[in-house]
């Protein structure tokens, strides 16, 4: 009867093309529903199933848990597979517990203990079996259970290759899902290490993965494996690829343990032993040889497998980077594959040539190949290879050809794509900053940028132009002038607009003897172009115009004019309209000398990290370790601020008690005159205490020109607090009132009052409090205060308590 | 306007593809198909709307129809018109199946081209369209013949041509209903409406103008008012077939109350500004059967069944239903096709049933004990008990979906009765008492639930 049905599992082959065949998904349910009810009845508790009547039904249950249904029975069925003595009935239970499975721990205990029971047998096909299912599932539980058990088959002389390999990966499996819970003892290290020796490849290939893994985590401990490695390497490359018959693929002997143990040695440094670090060179020199044999196949494996085996050599090389004659001879192949007809290889030699062009051995020979990869930018069909041929660009860029360098990739930005335009217009600015010379040539080189690439000149770009110039007085002149050439460009961008606007505001003055360049005429050219602005050019121009009223006090009444106009006075616009009241009245009362305080040239920058270095690492956080390599030239600040600060002087100079808002809003100063604070214990005596704060008036009020929250007053007894948040014309506040004493304050009241007009101006409304205050407490008051109109007057807080 | 129309199989190929404007493109079909025919969860909106384009979608056995538009449109609008499509294949070649739609494409294709013009829909009657597209082969047609056509189909009176002669006049009418309801476990009604149709099947001569009337309130209300009609229709339909043929004029015992409709609609042929003004049902009928009204009642609503279940869980393995089903209505009555569904649980392995009448069966495909008995009269009680076996299961527990029920019953269950039907026919000289007229009421169960 066994051997009639055999293994073929008949009833499975039906059900599974019963289910092909249904025309619904409905109809499919159904079939589905049948057949579970069917697999529950055979599975109920007081029946017996042999084996194979398991495994069917077992198989059943997976083959509808793959389409999509749930399956919350059949789990104990399964471990009981594992504990067969037959392969198929084995395999089909761990198949099912690795992709199905049960979180349940009881049933993970079951689990865990056949899974030990089939690693401690001698049957090595079920000790593969168990090592699959436990890399399949792969889990913390897994690695804790395990821990000793697989490095154990690992190390030990009596296992067979293919389980060696097998335990390899699975711990290599297990140390990524969770390292810190997979203890290896110290002393497997040198018997791990040593199975880089193996005789069988296929174990060493293994082994290398889970020595990588392994050397990260703790380097040292590992450091033995760099002299087999060395030497493993080394017989692999000098023998001929007919020694390793089924590790040959397509004449390259071994080429992916070739690969992996090339990675591995990136893990060290140089070997300080001189006859290893010899071999490793030589090593390296036949690779480097092998790749100018002529190839021995025309099938594109063959290329692969052998390129492949030659990057990972030169990225060695890089890593290492203290064989000048190796880097020399690695660049040059790297030359050879610049002009490959194979995209996928322009790119890997252009990248990695990027590496070395960081190397000082390397450098000078990178820079040989400039031409071809200039010719690469423009001929290359392929963006991300026009990508990497940028970055090289930018790599080898020194004092030397800098010029050239800028000029190319100025001209190629003009047609480069969209995508990586941003990133271009970066690293020219960098680069023409960094290798400048005259300076002069840098600020031609920045506006030209500006002109081209318009929209993708980050705000970063032009704050570092105007830094570079406020920090240089010897061009300040030049800047002005080839600023006001630009300005006359029919159709400016407005990055151009704004770097014109402030520099022509700060040193416009230094031009406006040439006749064709006046006050009135720069400041006409200025404004022809204010309406096309948005709200933040605007603003910055407004700024200059101020700074106009200072250098030409000729022009002020023309100014004055435009400060006044509808669309600046009262414009709809916030801070448009809040520079044009305050520049106003700035320009209207103080006299010239105030003015020229307040409107000043900006003091230089202090030197800083190049923003723009800062920004390029954000766009590329892989960025290669030579920016931070990075030489002196730069400078700055967060230039952002700059404007806001400027409007913000000007009132502080001006002492004046006029109406404020700030940037987002209104602001409202509040006024604690008149805080009558009864203290007393309601029998024996009261002392009224009337303290007058007239000076924290002023000093509270000018607070808030700054900051949102702040305390408006403080004695012994009581701490009040104020925080506001303005939106448009109405100020969320809240008050905290703090009792300092170690009594309850009782009755407390607060009340705002408005004096004469200030009632009609500002409209209040505020919750009401709880009557006490617990000792060392505070309360909150929350509320809105609504500004309707302008106004001068502050409102009175009466606070009083017993 | 609908852009166009699909017709699918269940494996989402295309069987016939009509596209009437020019926003539709070839791209939608295949859109309709991977978002809705071969979605990773099943869609269960009627419309779905894909890239700007909206698919109003039914599905008849295993047959997709579905309807495209770019524009804003009145999507009841549509789905009338895909009902009223499946009719009409229907009526042309029986059952809406992959095969017959291969054979019948040609004519398929016709009917589309005629029944929508621009995405427009056009007259769709059955009897009109089957006068000029034929399932026969090419025949000569004679002028008279095409004169016809042409007044059928642009005259006022599209749905009825002139000139039809019948020896014996003779009309049937179906009150069809169909009850929903859910019932709470303890007998509370949750919900109950009545869904019902007026179908006649009429067999006259000439151009008669037919008058209806039923006992709707507001009918009622306005008769009492002046007593002037006299009905001629029998009330009391007995059997569950046809009623003796009403020769018997006058007397009329007004029996029960009069109901309340919410909402009703007429075939296209009835005079809907005499219904506003004057609350009366007139109308020219078509030519053979038609569905003259619709209508929707949600009040005073007579249940046939009432089914009363007893679930008791016994341990985590075993479980004990009893299911006890009344028929509440006249004890001479007889109702048909009874049909019980008990869901089961998902962990059910087996199930022992007892039943007192009728047969009943453990469907493990569909999850369900299925209970069906051939007739139960009225006034009667019948049990079933059944004993489920469970697999002990701790992961989910099991929501008790609701018990439901299918039935035919001879009365309509909403209290809806025909109080006259009065033919007149005024240049063939027949009179209304030498037409013969057949009512049948039919009480079907819609969506008839219990919970457990």
């Amino acid at each position: 009867m066994r051997n009639m049905r055999g293994d073929a599992m008949r009833g499975l082959a039906v059900f599974i093309s019963d289910i092909r065949n249904c025309k619904s998904r409905e109809a499919e349910l159904r079939r589905i529903n049948k057949e579970l009810t069917n697999i529950r009845q055979r599975f109920r508790a007081d029946k017996t199933l042999d084996g194979y009547q398991k495994k069917k039904y077992v198989c059943k249950l997976l083959f509808i848990f793959l389409l999509g249904h749930d399956i919350d029975f059949g789990y104990m069925e399964a471990v009981n597979l594992l504990s067969s003595n037959k392969y198929t009935e084995k395999q089909i239970g761990y198949l099912f517990i690795s992709v199905i499975m049960n979180s349940s721990t009881e049933m993970k205990q079951l689990i865990i203990q056949n899974i030990r029971n089939d690693i401690q047998s001698r049957n090595p096909i079920f000790i593969n079996l168990a090592l699959q299912c436990v890399a399949n599932i792969g889990d913390k539980e897994m690695a804790t259970a395990f821990t000793h058990e697989i490095p154990r088959l690992l190390t030990s002389g009596d296992t067979i290759d293919p389980v060696k390999q097998s335990a390899a990966l699975c711990l290599l499996r297990l140390h990524r899902t969770s390292p810190e819970s997979l203890q290896l003892n110290t002393e497997w290290t040198a018997r791990i290490i040593h199975l880089l020796n193996d005789q069988h490849l296929g174990v060493a290939t293994a082994a290398v993965s889970l020595i990588d893994a392994l050397v990260k985590r703790s380097p040292d401990e590992y450091k033995g494996c760099v002299n087999l490695a060395v030497s493993r390497l080394s017989r692999i490359v000098t023998s001929s690829y007919t020694d390793f018959q089924d590790y040959t693929y397509y004449f390259v002997p071994a080429p992916w343990l070739c690969v992996k143990l090339l990675r591995l040695l990136q893990n060290y440094p140089p070997p300080d032993d001189p006859s290893v670090r010899s071999r490793l060179n030589e090593c390296l020199d036949t690779i480097l040889n092998k790749a100018q044999e002529p190839l021995k196949s025309k099938k594109v494996q063959h290329s692969n497998a052998r390129n492949a085996v030659l990057f990972e050599a030169i990225n060695l090389i890089i890593h290492m980077d203290c064989e000048s004659s190796l880097l020399v001879r690695a660049c040059n192949q790297l030359g050879q594959f610049l002009q490959n007809r194979e995209t996928n290889l322009r790119y890997l030699a252009l990248e990695s040539m990027c590496l070395l062009a960081t190397s000082e051995f390397s450098h000078e020979a990178v820079k040989k190949h400039q031409e071809t990869v200039i010719n690469a930018l423009k001929s290359e069909r392929d963006v991300s290879v026009r990508q990497r041929a940028v970055d090289l660009l930018y790599a080898m860029c020194d004092r030397s050809n800098a010029e050239d360098i800028v000029q190319e990739m100025l001209t190629y930005l003009e047609t480069a794509d969209y995508t990586i335009r941003e990133e271009m217009v970066l690293k020219i600015a960098i680069l023409s900053e960094k290798y400048a010379v005259d300076y002069k040539w840098y600020l031609d080189i920045m506006l030209k940028l500006i002109r081209i690439a318009g929209d993708f000149v980050s705000e970063e770009v032009w704050y570092r132009v105007i830094q570079v110039v406020v920090n240089r007085s010897d061009v300040q002149s030049y800047a002005a002038k080839i600023a006001f050439e630009a300005l006359q460009a029919p159709a400016c961008h407005e990055n151009m607009i704004k770097v014109a606007g402030y520099i022509l505001g700060e040193y416009g003055n230094l031009i406006a003897l040439d006749l064709r360049s006046t006050p009135m005429i720069q400041f006409d050219l200025l404004h022809s172009k204010y309406h096309l602005c948005s709200p933040t050019t605007r603003s910055l121009l407004l700024s200059t115009y101020m700074k106009f009223i200072n250098l030409f006090p000729e022009i002020k009444q023309h100014i004055q004019d435009v400060l006044r106009h509808d669309s600046n006075y009262r414009s709809s616009d916030v801070e448009i309209q809040q520079r044009a009241i305050e520049y106003l009245r700035l320009s209207e009362i103080c006299s010239p000398t105030v003015l020229a305080t307040v409107l000043e040239i900006m003091p230089p920058y202090p030197e800083k990290q190049s923003p723009l270095l800062v920004r390029l690492k954000q766009k590329k956080p892989l960025m290669e370790a030579e920016n931070n390599s990075e030489p002196s030239v730069t400078t700055t600040t967060t230039h952002t601020e700059d404007v806001p600060k400027f409007a913000e002087t000007a009132i502080h100079l001006n002492q004046q008690q006029q109406q404020q808002q700030q940037q987002n809003g209104l602001l409202v100063s509040f006024d604690t005159i008149e805080s009558n604070t009864h203290f007393g214990e309601s029998t024996s005596y009261s002392l009224p205490s009337t303290i007058t704060t007239t000076e924290t008036t002023i000093q509270s009020s000018k607070k808030f020109l700054f900051k949102n929250s702040d305390i408006i007053f403080e004695n012994d007894l009581l701490q009040i607090g104020i925080k506001g948040e303005a939106t448009k014309h109405i100020l969320r506040v809240e008050f905290y009132y703090g009792n300092k004493t170690n009594f309850n304050l009782t009755n407390i009241s607060t009340n705002i009052t408005l004096l004469d007009e200030l009632e009609s101006e500002l409209r209040l409304n505020l919750e009401p409090i709880k009557p006490t205050i617990d000792p060392k407490a505070q309360i909150k008051q929350s509320g809105t205060i609504e500004c309707l109109q302008e106004f001068r007057d502050l409102p009175k807080i009466n606070f009083s308590f017993l | 306007m609908i852009g166009g129309v699909f017709i699918y199989n269940h494996k989402g190929e295309v069987l016939i593809s009509r596209v009437y404007r020019d926003d539709i493109g070839r791209n939608a079909v295949d859109a309709f198909r991977v978002n809705v025919i071969h979605a990773r969860q099943q869609s269960r909106f009627p419309v779905v709307n894909i890239a700007r384009t909206s698919f109003f979608y039914t599905k008849r056995s295993n047959i997709w129809l579905c309807a495209v538009a770019k524009q804003n449109i009145n999507a009841a609008m549509v789905f009338e018109f895909l009902n009223k499509m499946i009719d009409i294949m229907q009526s042309y070649f029986g059952k809406i199946s992959e095969e017959n739609i291969k054979n019948n494409f040609v004519l398929i294709y016709e009917l589309l081209d005629e029944i929508l013009d621009f995405g427009y829909p056009q007259n769709s009657d059955t009897g009109v369209l089957k006068s000029f597209i034929t399932q026969q082969g090419v025949r000569p047609i004679t002028r008279e013949e095409q004169t016809n056509v042409t007044s059928a189909v642009t005259g006022q009176i599209g749905w009825r041509r002139e000139g039809i002669k019948y020896r014996r006049n003779e009309l049937f009418l179906d009150v069809i209903e169909s009850v929903n309801l859910l019932m709470s476990q303890q007998g509370q009604v949750l919900s109950t409406h009545v869904a019902g149709r007026v179908v006649m099947k009429s067999y006259l001569s000439g151009m008669p103008e037919c008058k209806f009337g039923i006992n709707d309130k507001i009918t009622v209300d306005n008769r009492t008012k002046n007593p002037l009609d006299s009905t001629n229709i029998n009330n009391n339909s007995t059997t569950n077939g046809s009623t003796n043929p009403s020769t018997t004029t006058g007397t009329t015992t007004t029996t029960k109350t009069a109901i309340a409709i919410d909402d009703c609609q007429f075939h296209q042929c009835v005079k809907l500004s005499k219904f506003e003004s004057e609350h009366s049902i007139s109308f020219i009928p078509p030519d053979g059967e038609f569905e003259l009204m619709r209508y929707r009642t949600t009040k005073d609503i007579s249940l046939p069944f009432r089914v009363i279940p007893l679930v008791r869980e016994i341990g985590r393995t075993k479980m004990e239903v009893k299911v006890v089903v009344k028929s509440n209505f006249k004890p001479t009555l007889i109702g048909q096709k009874i049909e019980i569904r008990i869901p089961t649980p998902s962990n059910t392995c087996d199930v022992q049933l007892l039943c007192m009448k009728g047969k009943a069966k453990y469907k493990s495909s569909d999850n369900a004990i299925v209970w069906k008995m051939k007739r139960m009269g009225g006034m009667k009680e019948s049990q079933l008990s059944a004993e489920i076996e469970l697999l002990p299961n701790d992961k989910k527990k099991w929501n008790r979906p609701p018990i439901s029920m299918n039935f035919e019953v001879p009365f309509a269950p909403s209290g809806f009765k025909v109080r006259y039907l009065k033919v007149f026919e005024h240049k063939l000289n027949y009179s209304d008492s030498d037409t013969v007229k057949w009512v049948r009421y039919i009480g079907k169960s819609g969506l008839y639930e219990t919970r457990s």
